[in-house]
Formats: structure tokens, sequence, C-alpha cells
């Protein structure tokens, strides 16, 4: 079972992303964050293999100001930047530590890009 | 001087006693006169000579002098064009600022538009998707929270879209503006009813004789967007007041919230203006109101205002052109959020738009 930590702000995103992910038994959404400090609480204490992380948080911190901490928190865990902001994709190319970015309005590619990240699309 | 060698020519002297020892020495005493009065002739002709060379020296001089001043008028001439190109160098540089700040501040409006546009965006086509490909799989409770979140993220993206139609209508100068007498007091009283906020927290103070020559759709939008603000951004009792000031009536919502940060009040009336706080980006809001509520404002002849409701909380006002005369009759049912929301003339029934 692959774990998945949820940093969103917006209920209705969070209930999407987790309902995505409730479509794989694979995947268990192990907590859900509304902010980057929530998220590194969560993150230390349950490990997961998948954080989907929001740039735009309730916290102080912004999810991408956030990803070195979440890494050492969780070094296992997969980052993506799931995020409404075209612009920040020529920022993650700077930023090793996040592992891939996607718009919010590709949920569709949500649940595959988790799959390909775990390596569980090679043994289907 | 050769004069001597030459003095024989002169004739004039010369014709005198030539024999005998007197004669001989009164033939050289001419002579030597003769060689004398040629030395003076050459002395004057070259003091002559002098004169002219001195003369043409001295108009050189005076010509040299004409073209030094010309030159220095000149080099001035020069020198202030010089001048004024700095100047105008200046400028363009300034306007090249300009231009690349308009350039910026537009990017980044494009770039904001196209976040909060998408955010509404992405749970329509996320959970409309979900419902498609699973349709048979989910229970009949999930689908119809489905179906609500859809609801409600097609309505957010309704009003951003309606704010920022508004918006493009202001700044392209075609807001359709219908001015009419209105009774300040029951627009008040409209906009409470239709805002659906606590009227228990709401004091409203509206002498009522007060009557503004405005269009109502706009008042309306602008008192609503006080009110909303006031609840979302600041804490109650709210204070709706109206006051005659010379020509002008002010219109003010005042809460007891936080107030308006001080190094964010010259950007508040800006689009997508939203001071970045932990607090304020938990608050849902296109960032566009008070753009718009200062556009509507300008439209109608009016100022949109902010300031500290000291000792605590933030006071926003609007003034308008006051009317005279007796009170306008009733101006019918009190107008819904949405219609408030339908500032942009493209949103009104096809008869009230603007001729283009």
């Amino acid at each position: 079972m692959k774990t998945v930590v949820i940093v969103e702000d917006d209920p209705d995103i969070q209930s999407l992303i987790s309902t995505i992910f409730s479509m794989d038994p694979r995947f268990s959404v192990s907590g859900l964050a509304e902010s980057a400090e929530e998220a590194l609480e969560l993150a230390r204490r349950t490990g997961p293999e998948i954080i989907v992380l929001d740039d735009r948080l309730a916290g102080e911190l912004t999810g991408v100001e956030a990803v070195p901490q979440l890494k050492a928190a969780a070094p296992d865990a997969k980052i993506i930047l799931f995020t409404a902001h075209a612009d920040l994709q020529a920022r993650v190319v700077n930023q090793p530590a996040i592992d891939a970015f996607l718009l919010k309005t590709e949920t569709g590619e949500l649940l595959p890009l988790a799959q390909q990240l775990t390596n569980m699309l090679s043994l289907l | 001087m050769t004069s001597i060698e030459m003095a024989p020519q002169r004739g004039a002297v010369a014709t005198g006693v030539s024999d005998g020892a007197d004669g001989a020495g009164a033939a050289e005493a001419a002579d030597y006169a003769r060689a004398i009065l040629n030395m003076l002739d050459d002395v004057g002709e070259e003091q002559e000579r002098q004169d002219q060379s001195q003369r043409a020296i001295l108009n050189i001089l005076e010509d040299l002098d004409t073209q030094k001043s010309h030159l220095e008028s000149t080099q001035k001439a020069l020198i202030n064009m010089l001048d004024d190109l700095e100047v105008e160098r200046r400028k363009v540089d300034r306007t090249n600022l300009e231009l690349r700040e308009v350039n910026e501040a537009m990017r980044s409006f494009i770039a904001t538009a196209a976040h909060d546009l998408r955010s509404p965006l992405a749970s329509m086509v996320g959970f409309s998707s979900l419902l498609a490909k699973n349709w048979d799989t989910l229970s009949e409770e999930k689908r119809l929270k489905f179906v609500t979140t859809i609801d409600r993220q097609s309505h957010k993206l309704t009003w951003l879209v309606n704010d920022l139609l508004t918006l493009s209508s202001i700044e392209g100068g075609v807001l359709n503006t219908r001015p009419e007498r209105i009774a300040v007091a029951g627009a008040i009283s409209q906009c409470l009813a239709a805002s659906g906020l606590d009227a228990a927290e709401i004091t409203v103070s509206c002498p009522p004789d007060l009557v503004i020559l405005a269009d109502s759709v706009h008042l309306g939008r602008m008192i609503d967007n006080y009110l909303q603000n006031a609840f979302k951004y600041g804490e109650p009792p709210v204070r709706v007041e109206a006051r005659r000031l010379g020509d002008m009536v002010e219109i003010l919502v005042a809460d007891h919230g936080p107030g308006v940060p001080p190094d964010f009040e010259a950007k508040l009336f800006g689009k997508f203006a939203r001071a970045d706080s932990p607090s304020t980006r938990q608050k849902k809001g296109t960032g566009l109101g008070l753009s718009i509520v200062r556009g509507l404002a300008e439209a109608n002849g009016g100022t949109a205002q902010y300031q500290p409701n000291l000792p605590a909380g933030a006071c926003f006002s609007v003034s308008l052109p006051a009317e005279t005369g007796p009170l306008p009759s009733d101006s019918g049912s009190p107008p819904t959020r949405a219609a408030l929301s339908s500032a942009d003339p493209q949103s009104r029934p096809p008869d009230e738009r603007p001729y283009r």
C-alpha cells in the first residue's frame, strides 16, 4: 500500500484528490493538510510515498518554499506539485526535490503520474 | 636701405652749380639731401605699409573676435541641444520603464486571472470526469456531492468571469452608465436585504432626504462589495453611514476588524489586490472587487476611498454627486446579489447594452 499526503487548502480540490486516489486500492490517503506546516508534521509522522502539494496554502510557507523541508522529513516521498499556477513550472526545473509538476485542470493525469512515480505502471 | 645709390636718379635738387670746390661741395650736399629725402620717402612708404599691415591685422583680429563669438554662440546652442537631448533621453527612459511596468502588471494580471479561472475549473473538470467514468460504481450520495461541488464552483467561475468582464468594460471605457436620481436610504436598505448578511450586526445611519445621481446597479454593486468585505476581512459590528459633503454624498462602510496593513493601502484598489498574509490567503475572492468599485465610482462621477476606522478596523467609502429636489419614487423590489454582479454591460439585457 502506497501512502499519500494531500497538501491543499481548497476543500473541494482536497476532496477531489482523495477521490481520485480512492479509485486505485493500492493507494491510501494517510493525511490531509491545509498548510505546509501541517504537511511537515504529517510527512514526519507518516512517511508517505506520494505528496500532492499545492503552492498557495493556508500557512506562512508556500508549497514550493516548503519542498526542501518536506523532502528532509520524508526522503522517500515523491513530490507532485499540483497547482493552478502555470508559471511555476519554469521554477520547478531548478528544484530537483520536486518530482513532477501537474496543472490542476489536468486531474485525469494525477493517478497515472502517481502510479508511474511509484513504479506501479511497470508492474502492470 | 639702398637710397644712396638711387639718389642720383632724383632730378629736382641736382640741378645747381657743378664747377669749382664750392660747386662740388654743393653737389655732394644736394646728393645727400636727395638721398635723405629719398630715405624719408622710403620711411614714409614703409610706415604706410606698416600701418596697412597693422590695419589688416586689426581687421583680422576683429574678424577672429566675431568668429569666436559665433563659435561661442554655436557652442552654447550645441550645449543647449545636448541638454535638451538629455532631457528627451530621460523622458524616453522613463516611458520605457513605465511601459515595462505596464507589461509586467499585464503579465501578472493574466497569470493571476488564469490561476483564478483554473481553480474552479479544476474542480468542475475533475468531478465531472469522475462522474462520467465511474457513474455506475459511485454511490448516490457521492454523485450528489460531486454535482453540488460542480454547481458551487461554476457559480464561483461565473462571478469571476463577470468581474473580469466588468473590469474590462471599465478599463476599455465602454461601461454603460445610466444615471438616475436615487434615494440613498432606500438603496442601502435594498442592498442589506439582498446581501444575505446578518442585519443584527449592521447599523445604518442615513438622513432620509439624501438623493444622489448614479447608476442604481453600480451603486448596489459598490455597497454590496464594501459590505461583503467588511464581514470577510473585518469584524462586526459593521456601520453603514451616509452624509452630505458639499456637492457630494459620502456613503461609508466601517468594520472593527484588523484593518488594512499600512504598507498595503496604496495597492488596495488595484487589480487582484489582496494583502498576502495567511489570513487573507484563506479568504476566497477574486481580488477584483475594490478595483471594480473604484472604476464604477469614477464612471459615476465620484471617487472611492479607504481610511482606517480608528482605533481598529477598516472604513471604505464612496462619494457620488448629490442631487437636490424631491425624493424619487420607490425604485421597486430589491436587486438580487446575482443582479449586483452584473455591472458589466454585456450581462445586462440586450436593450440596455451600449451601442458600439
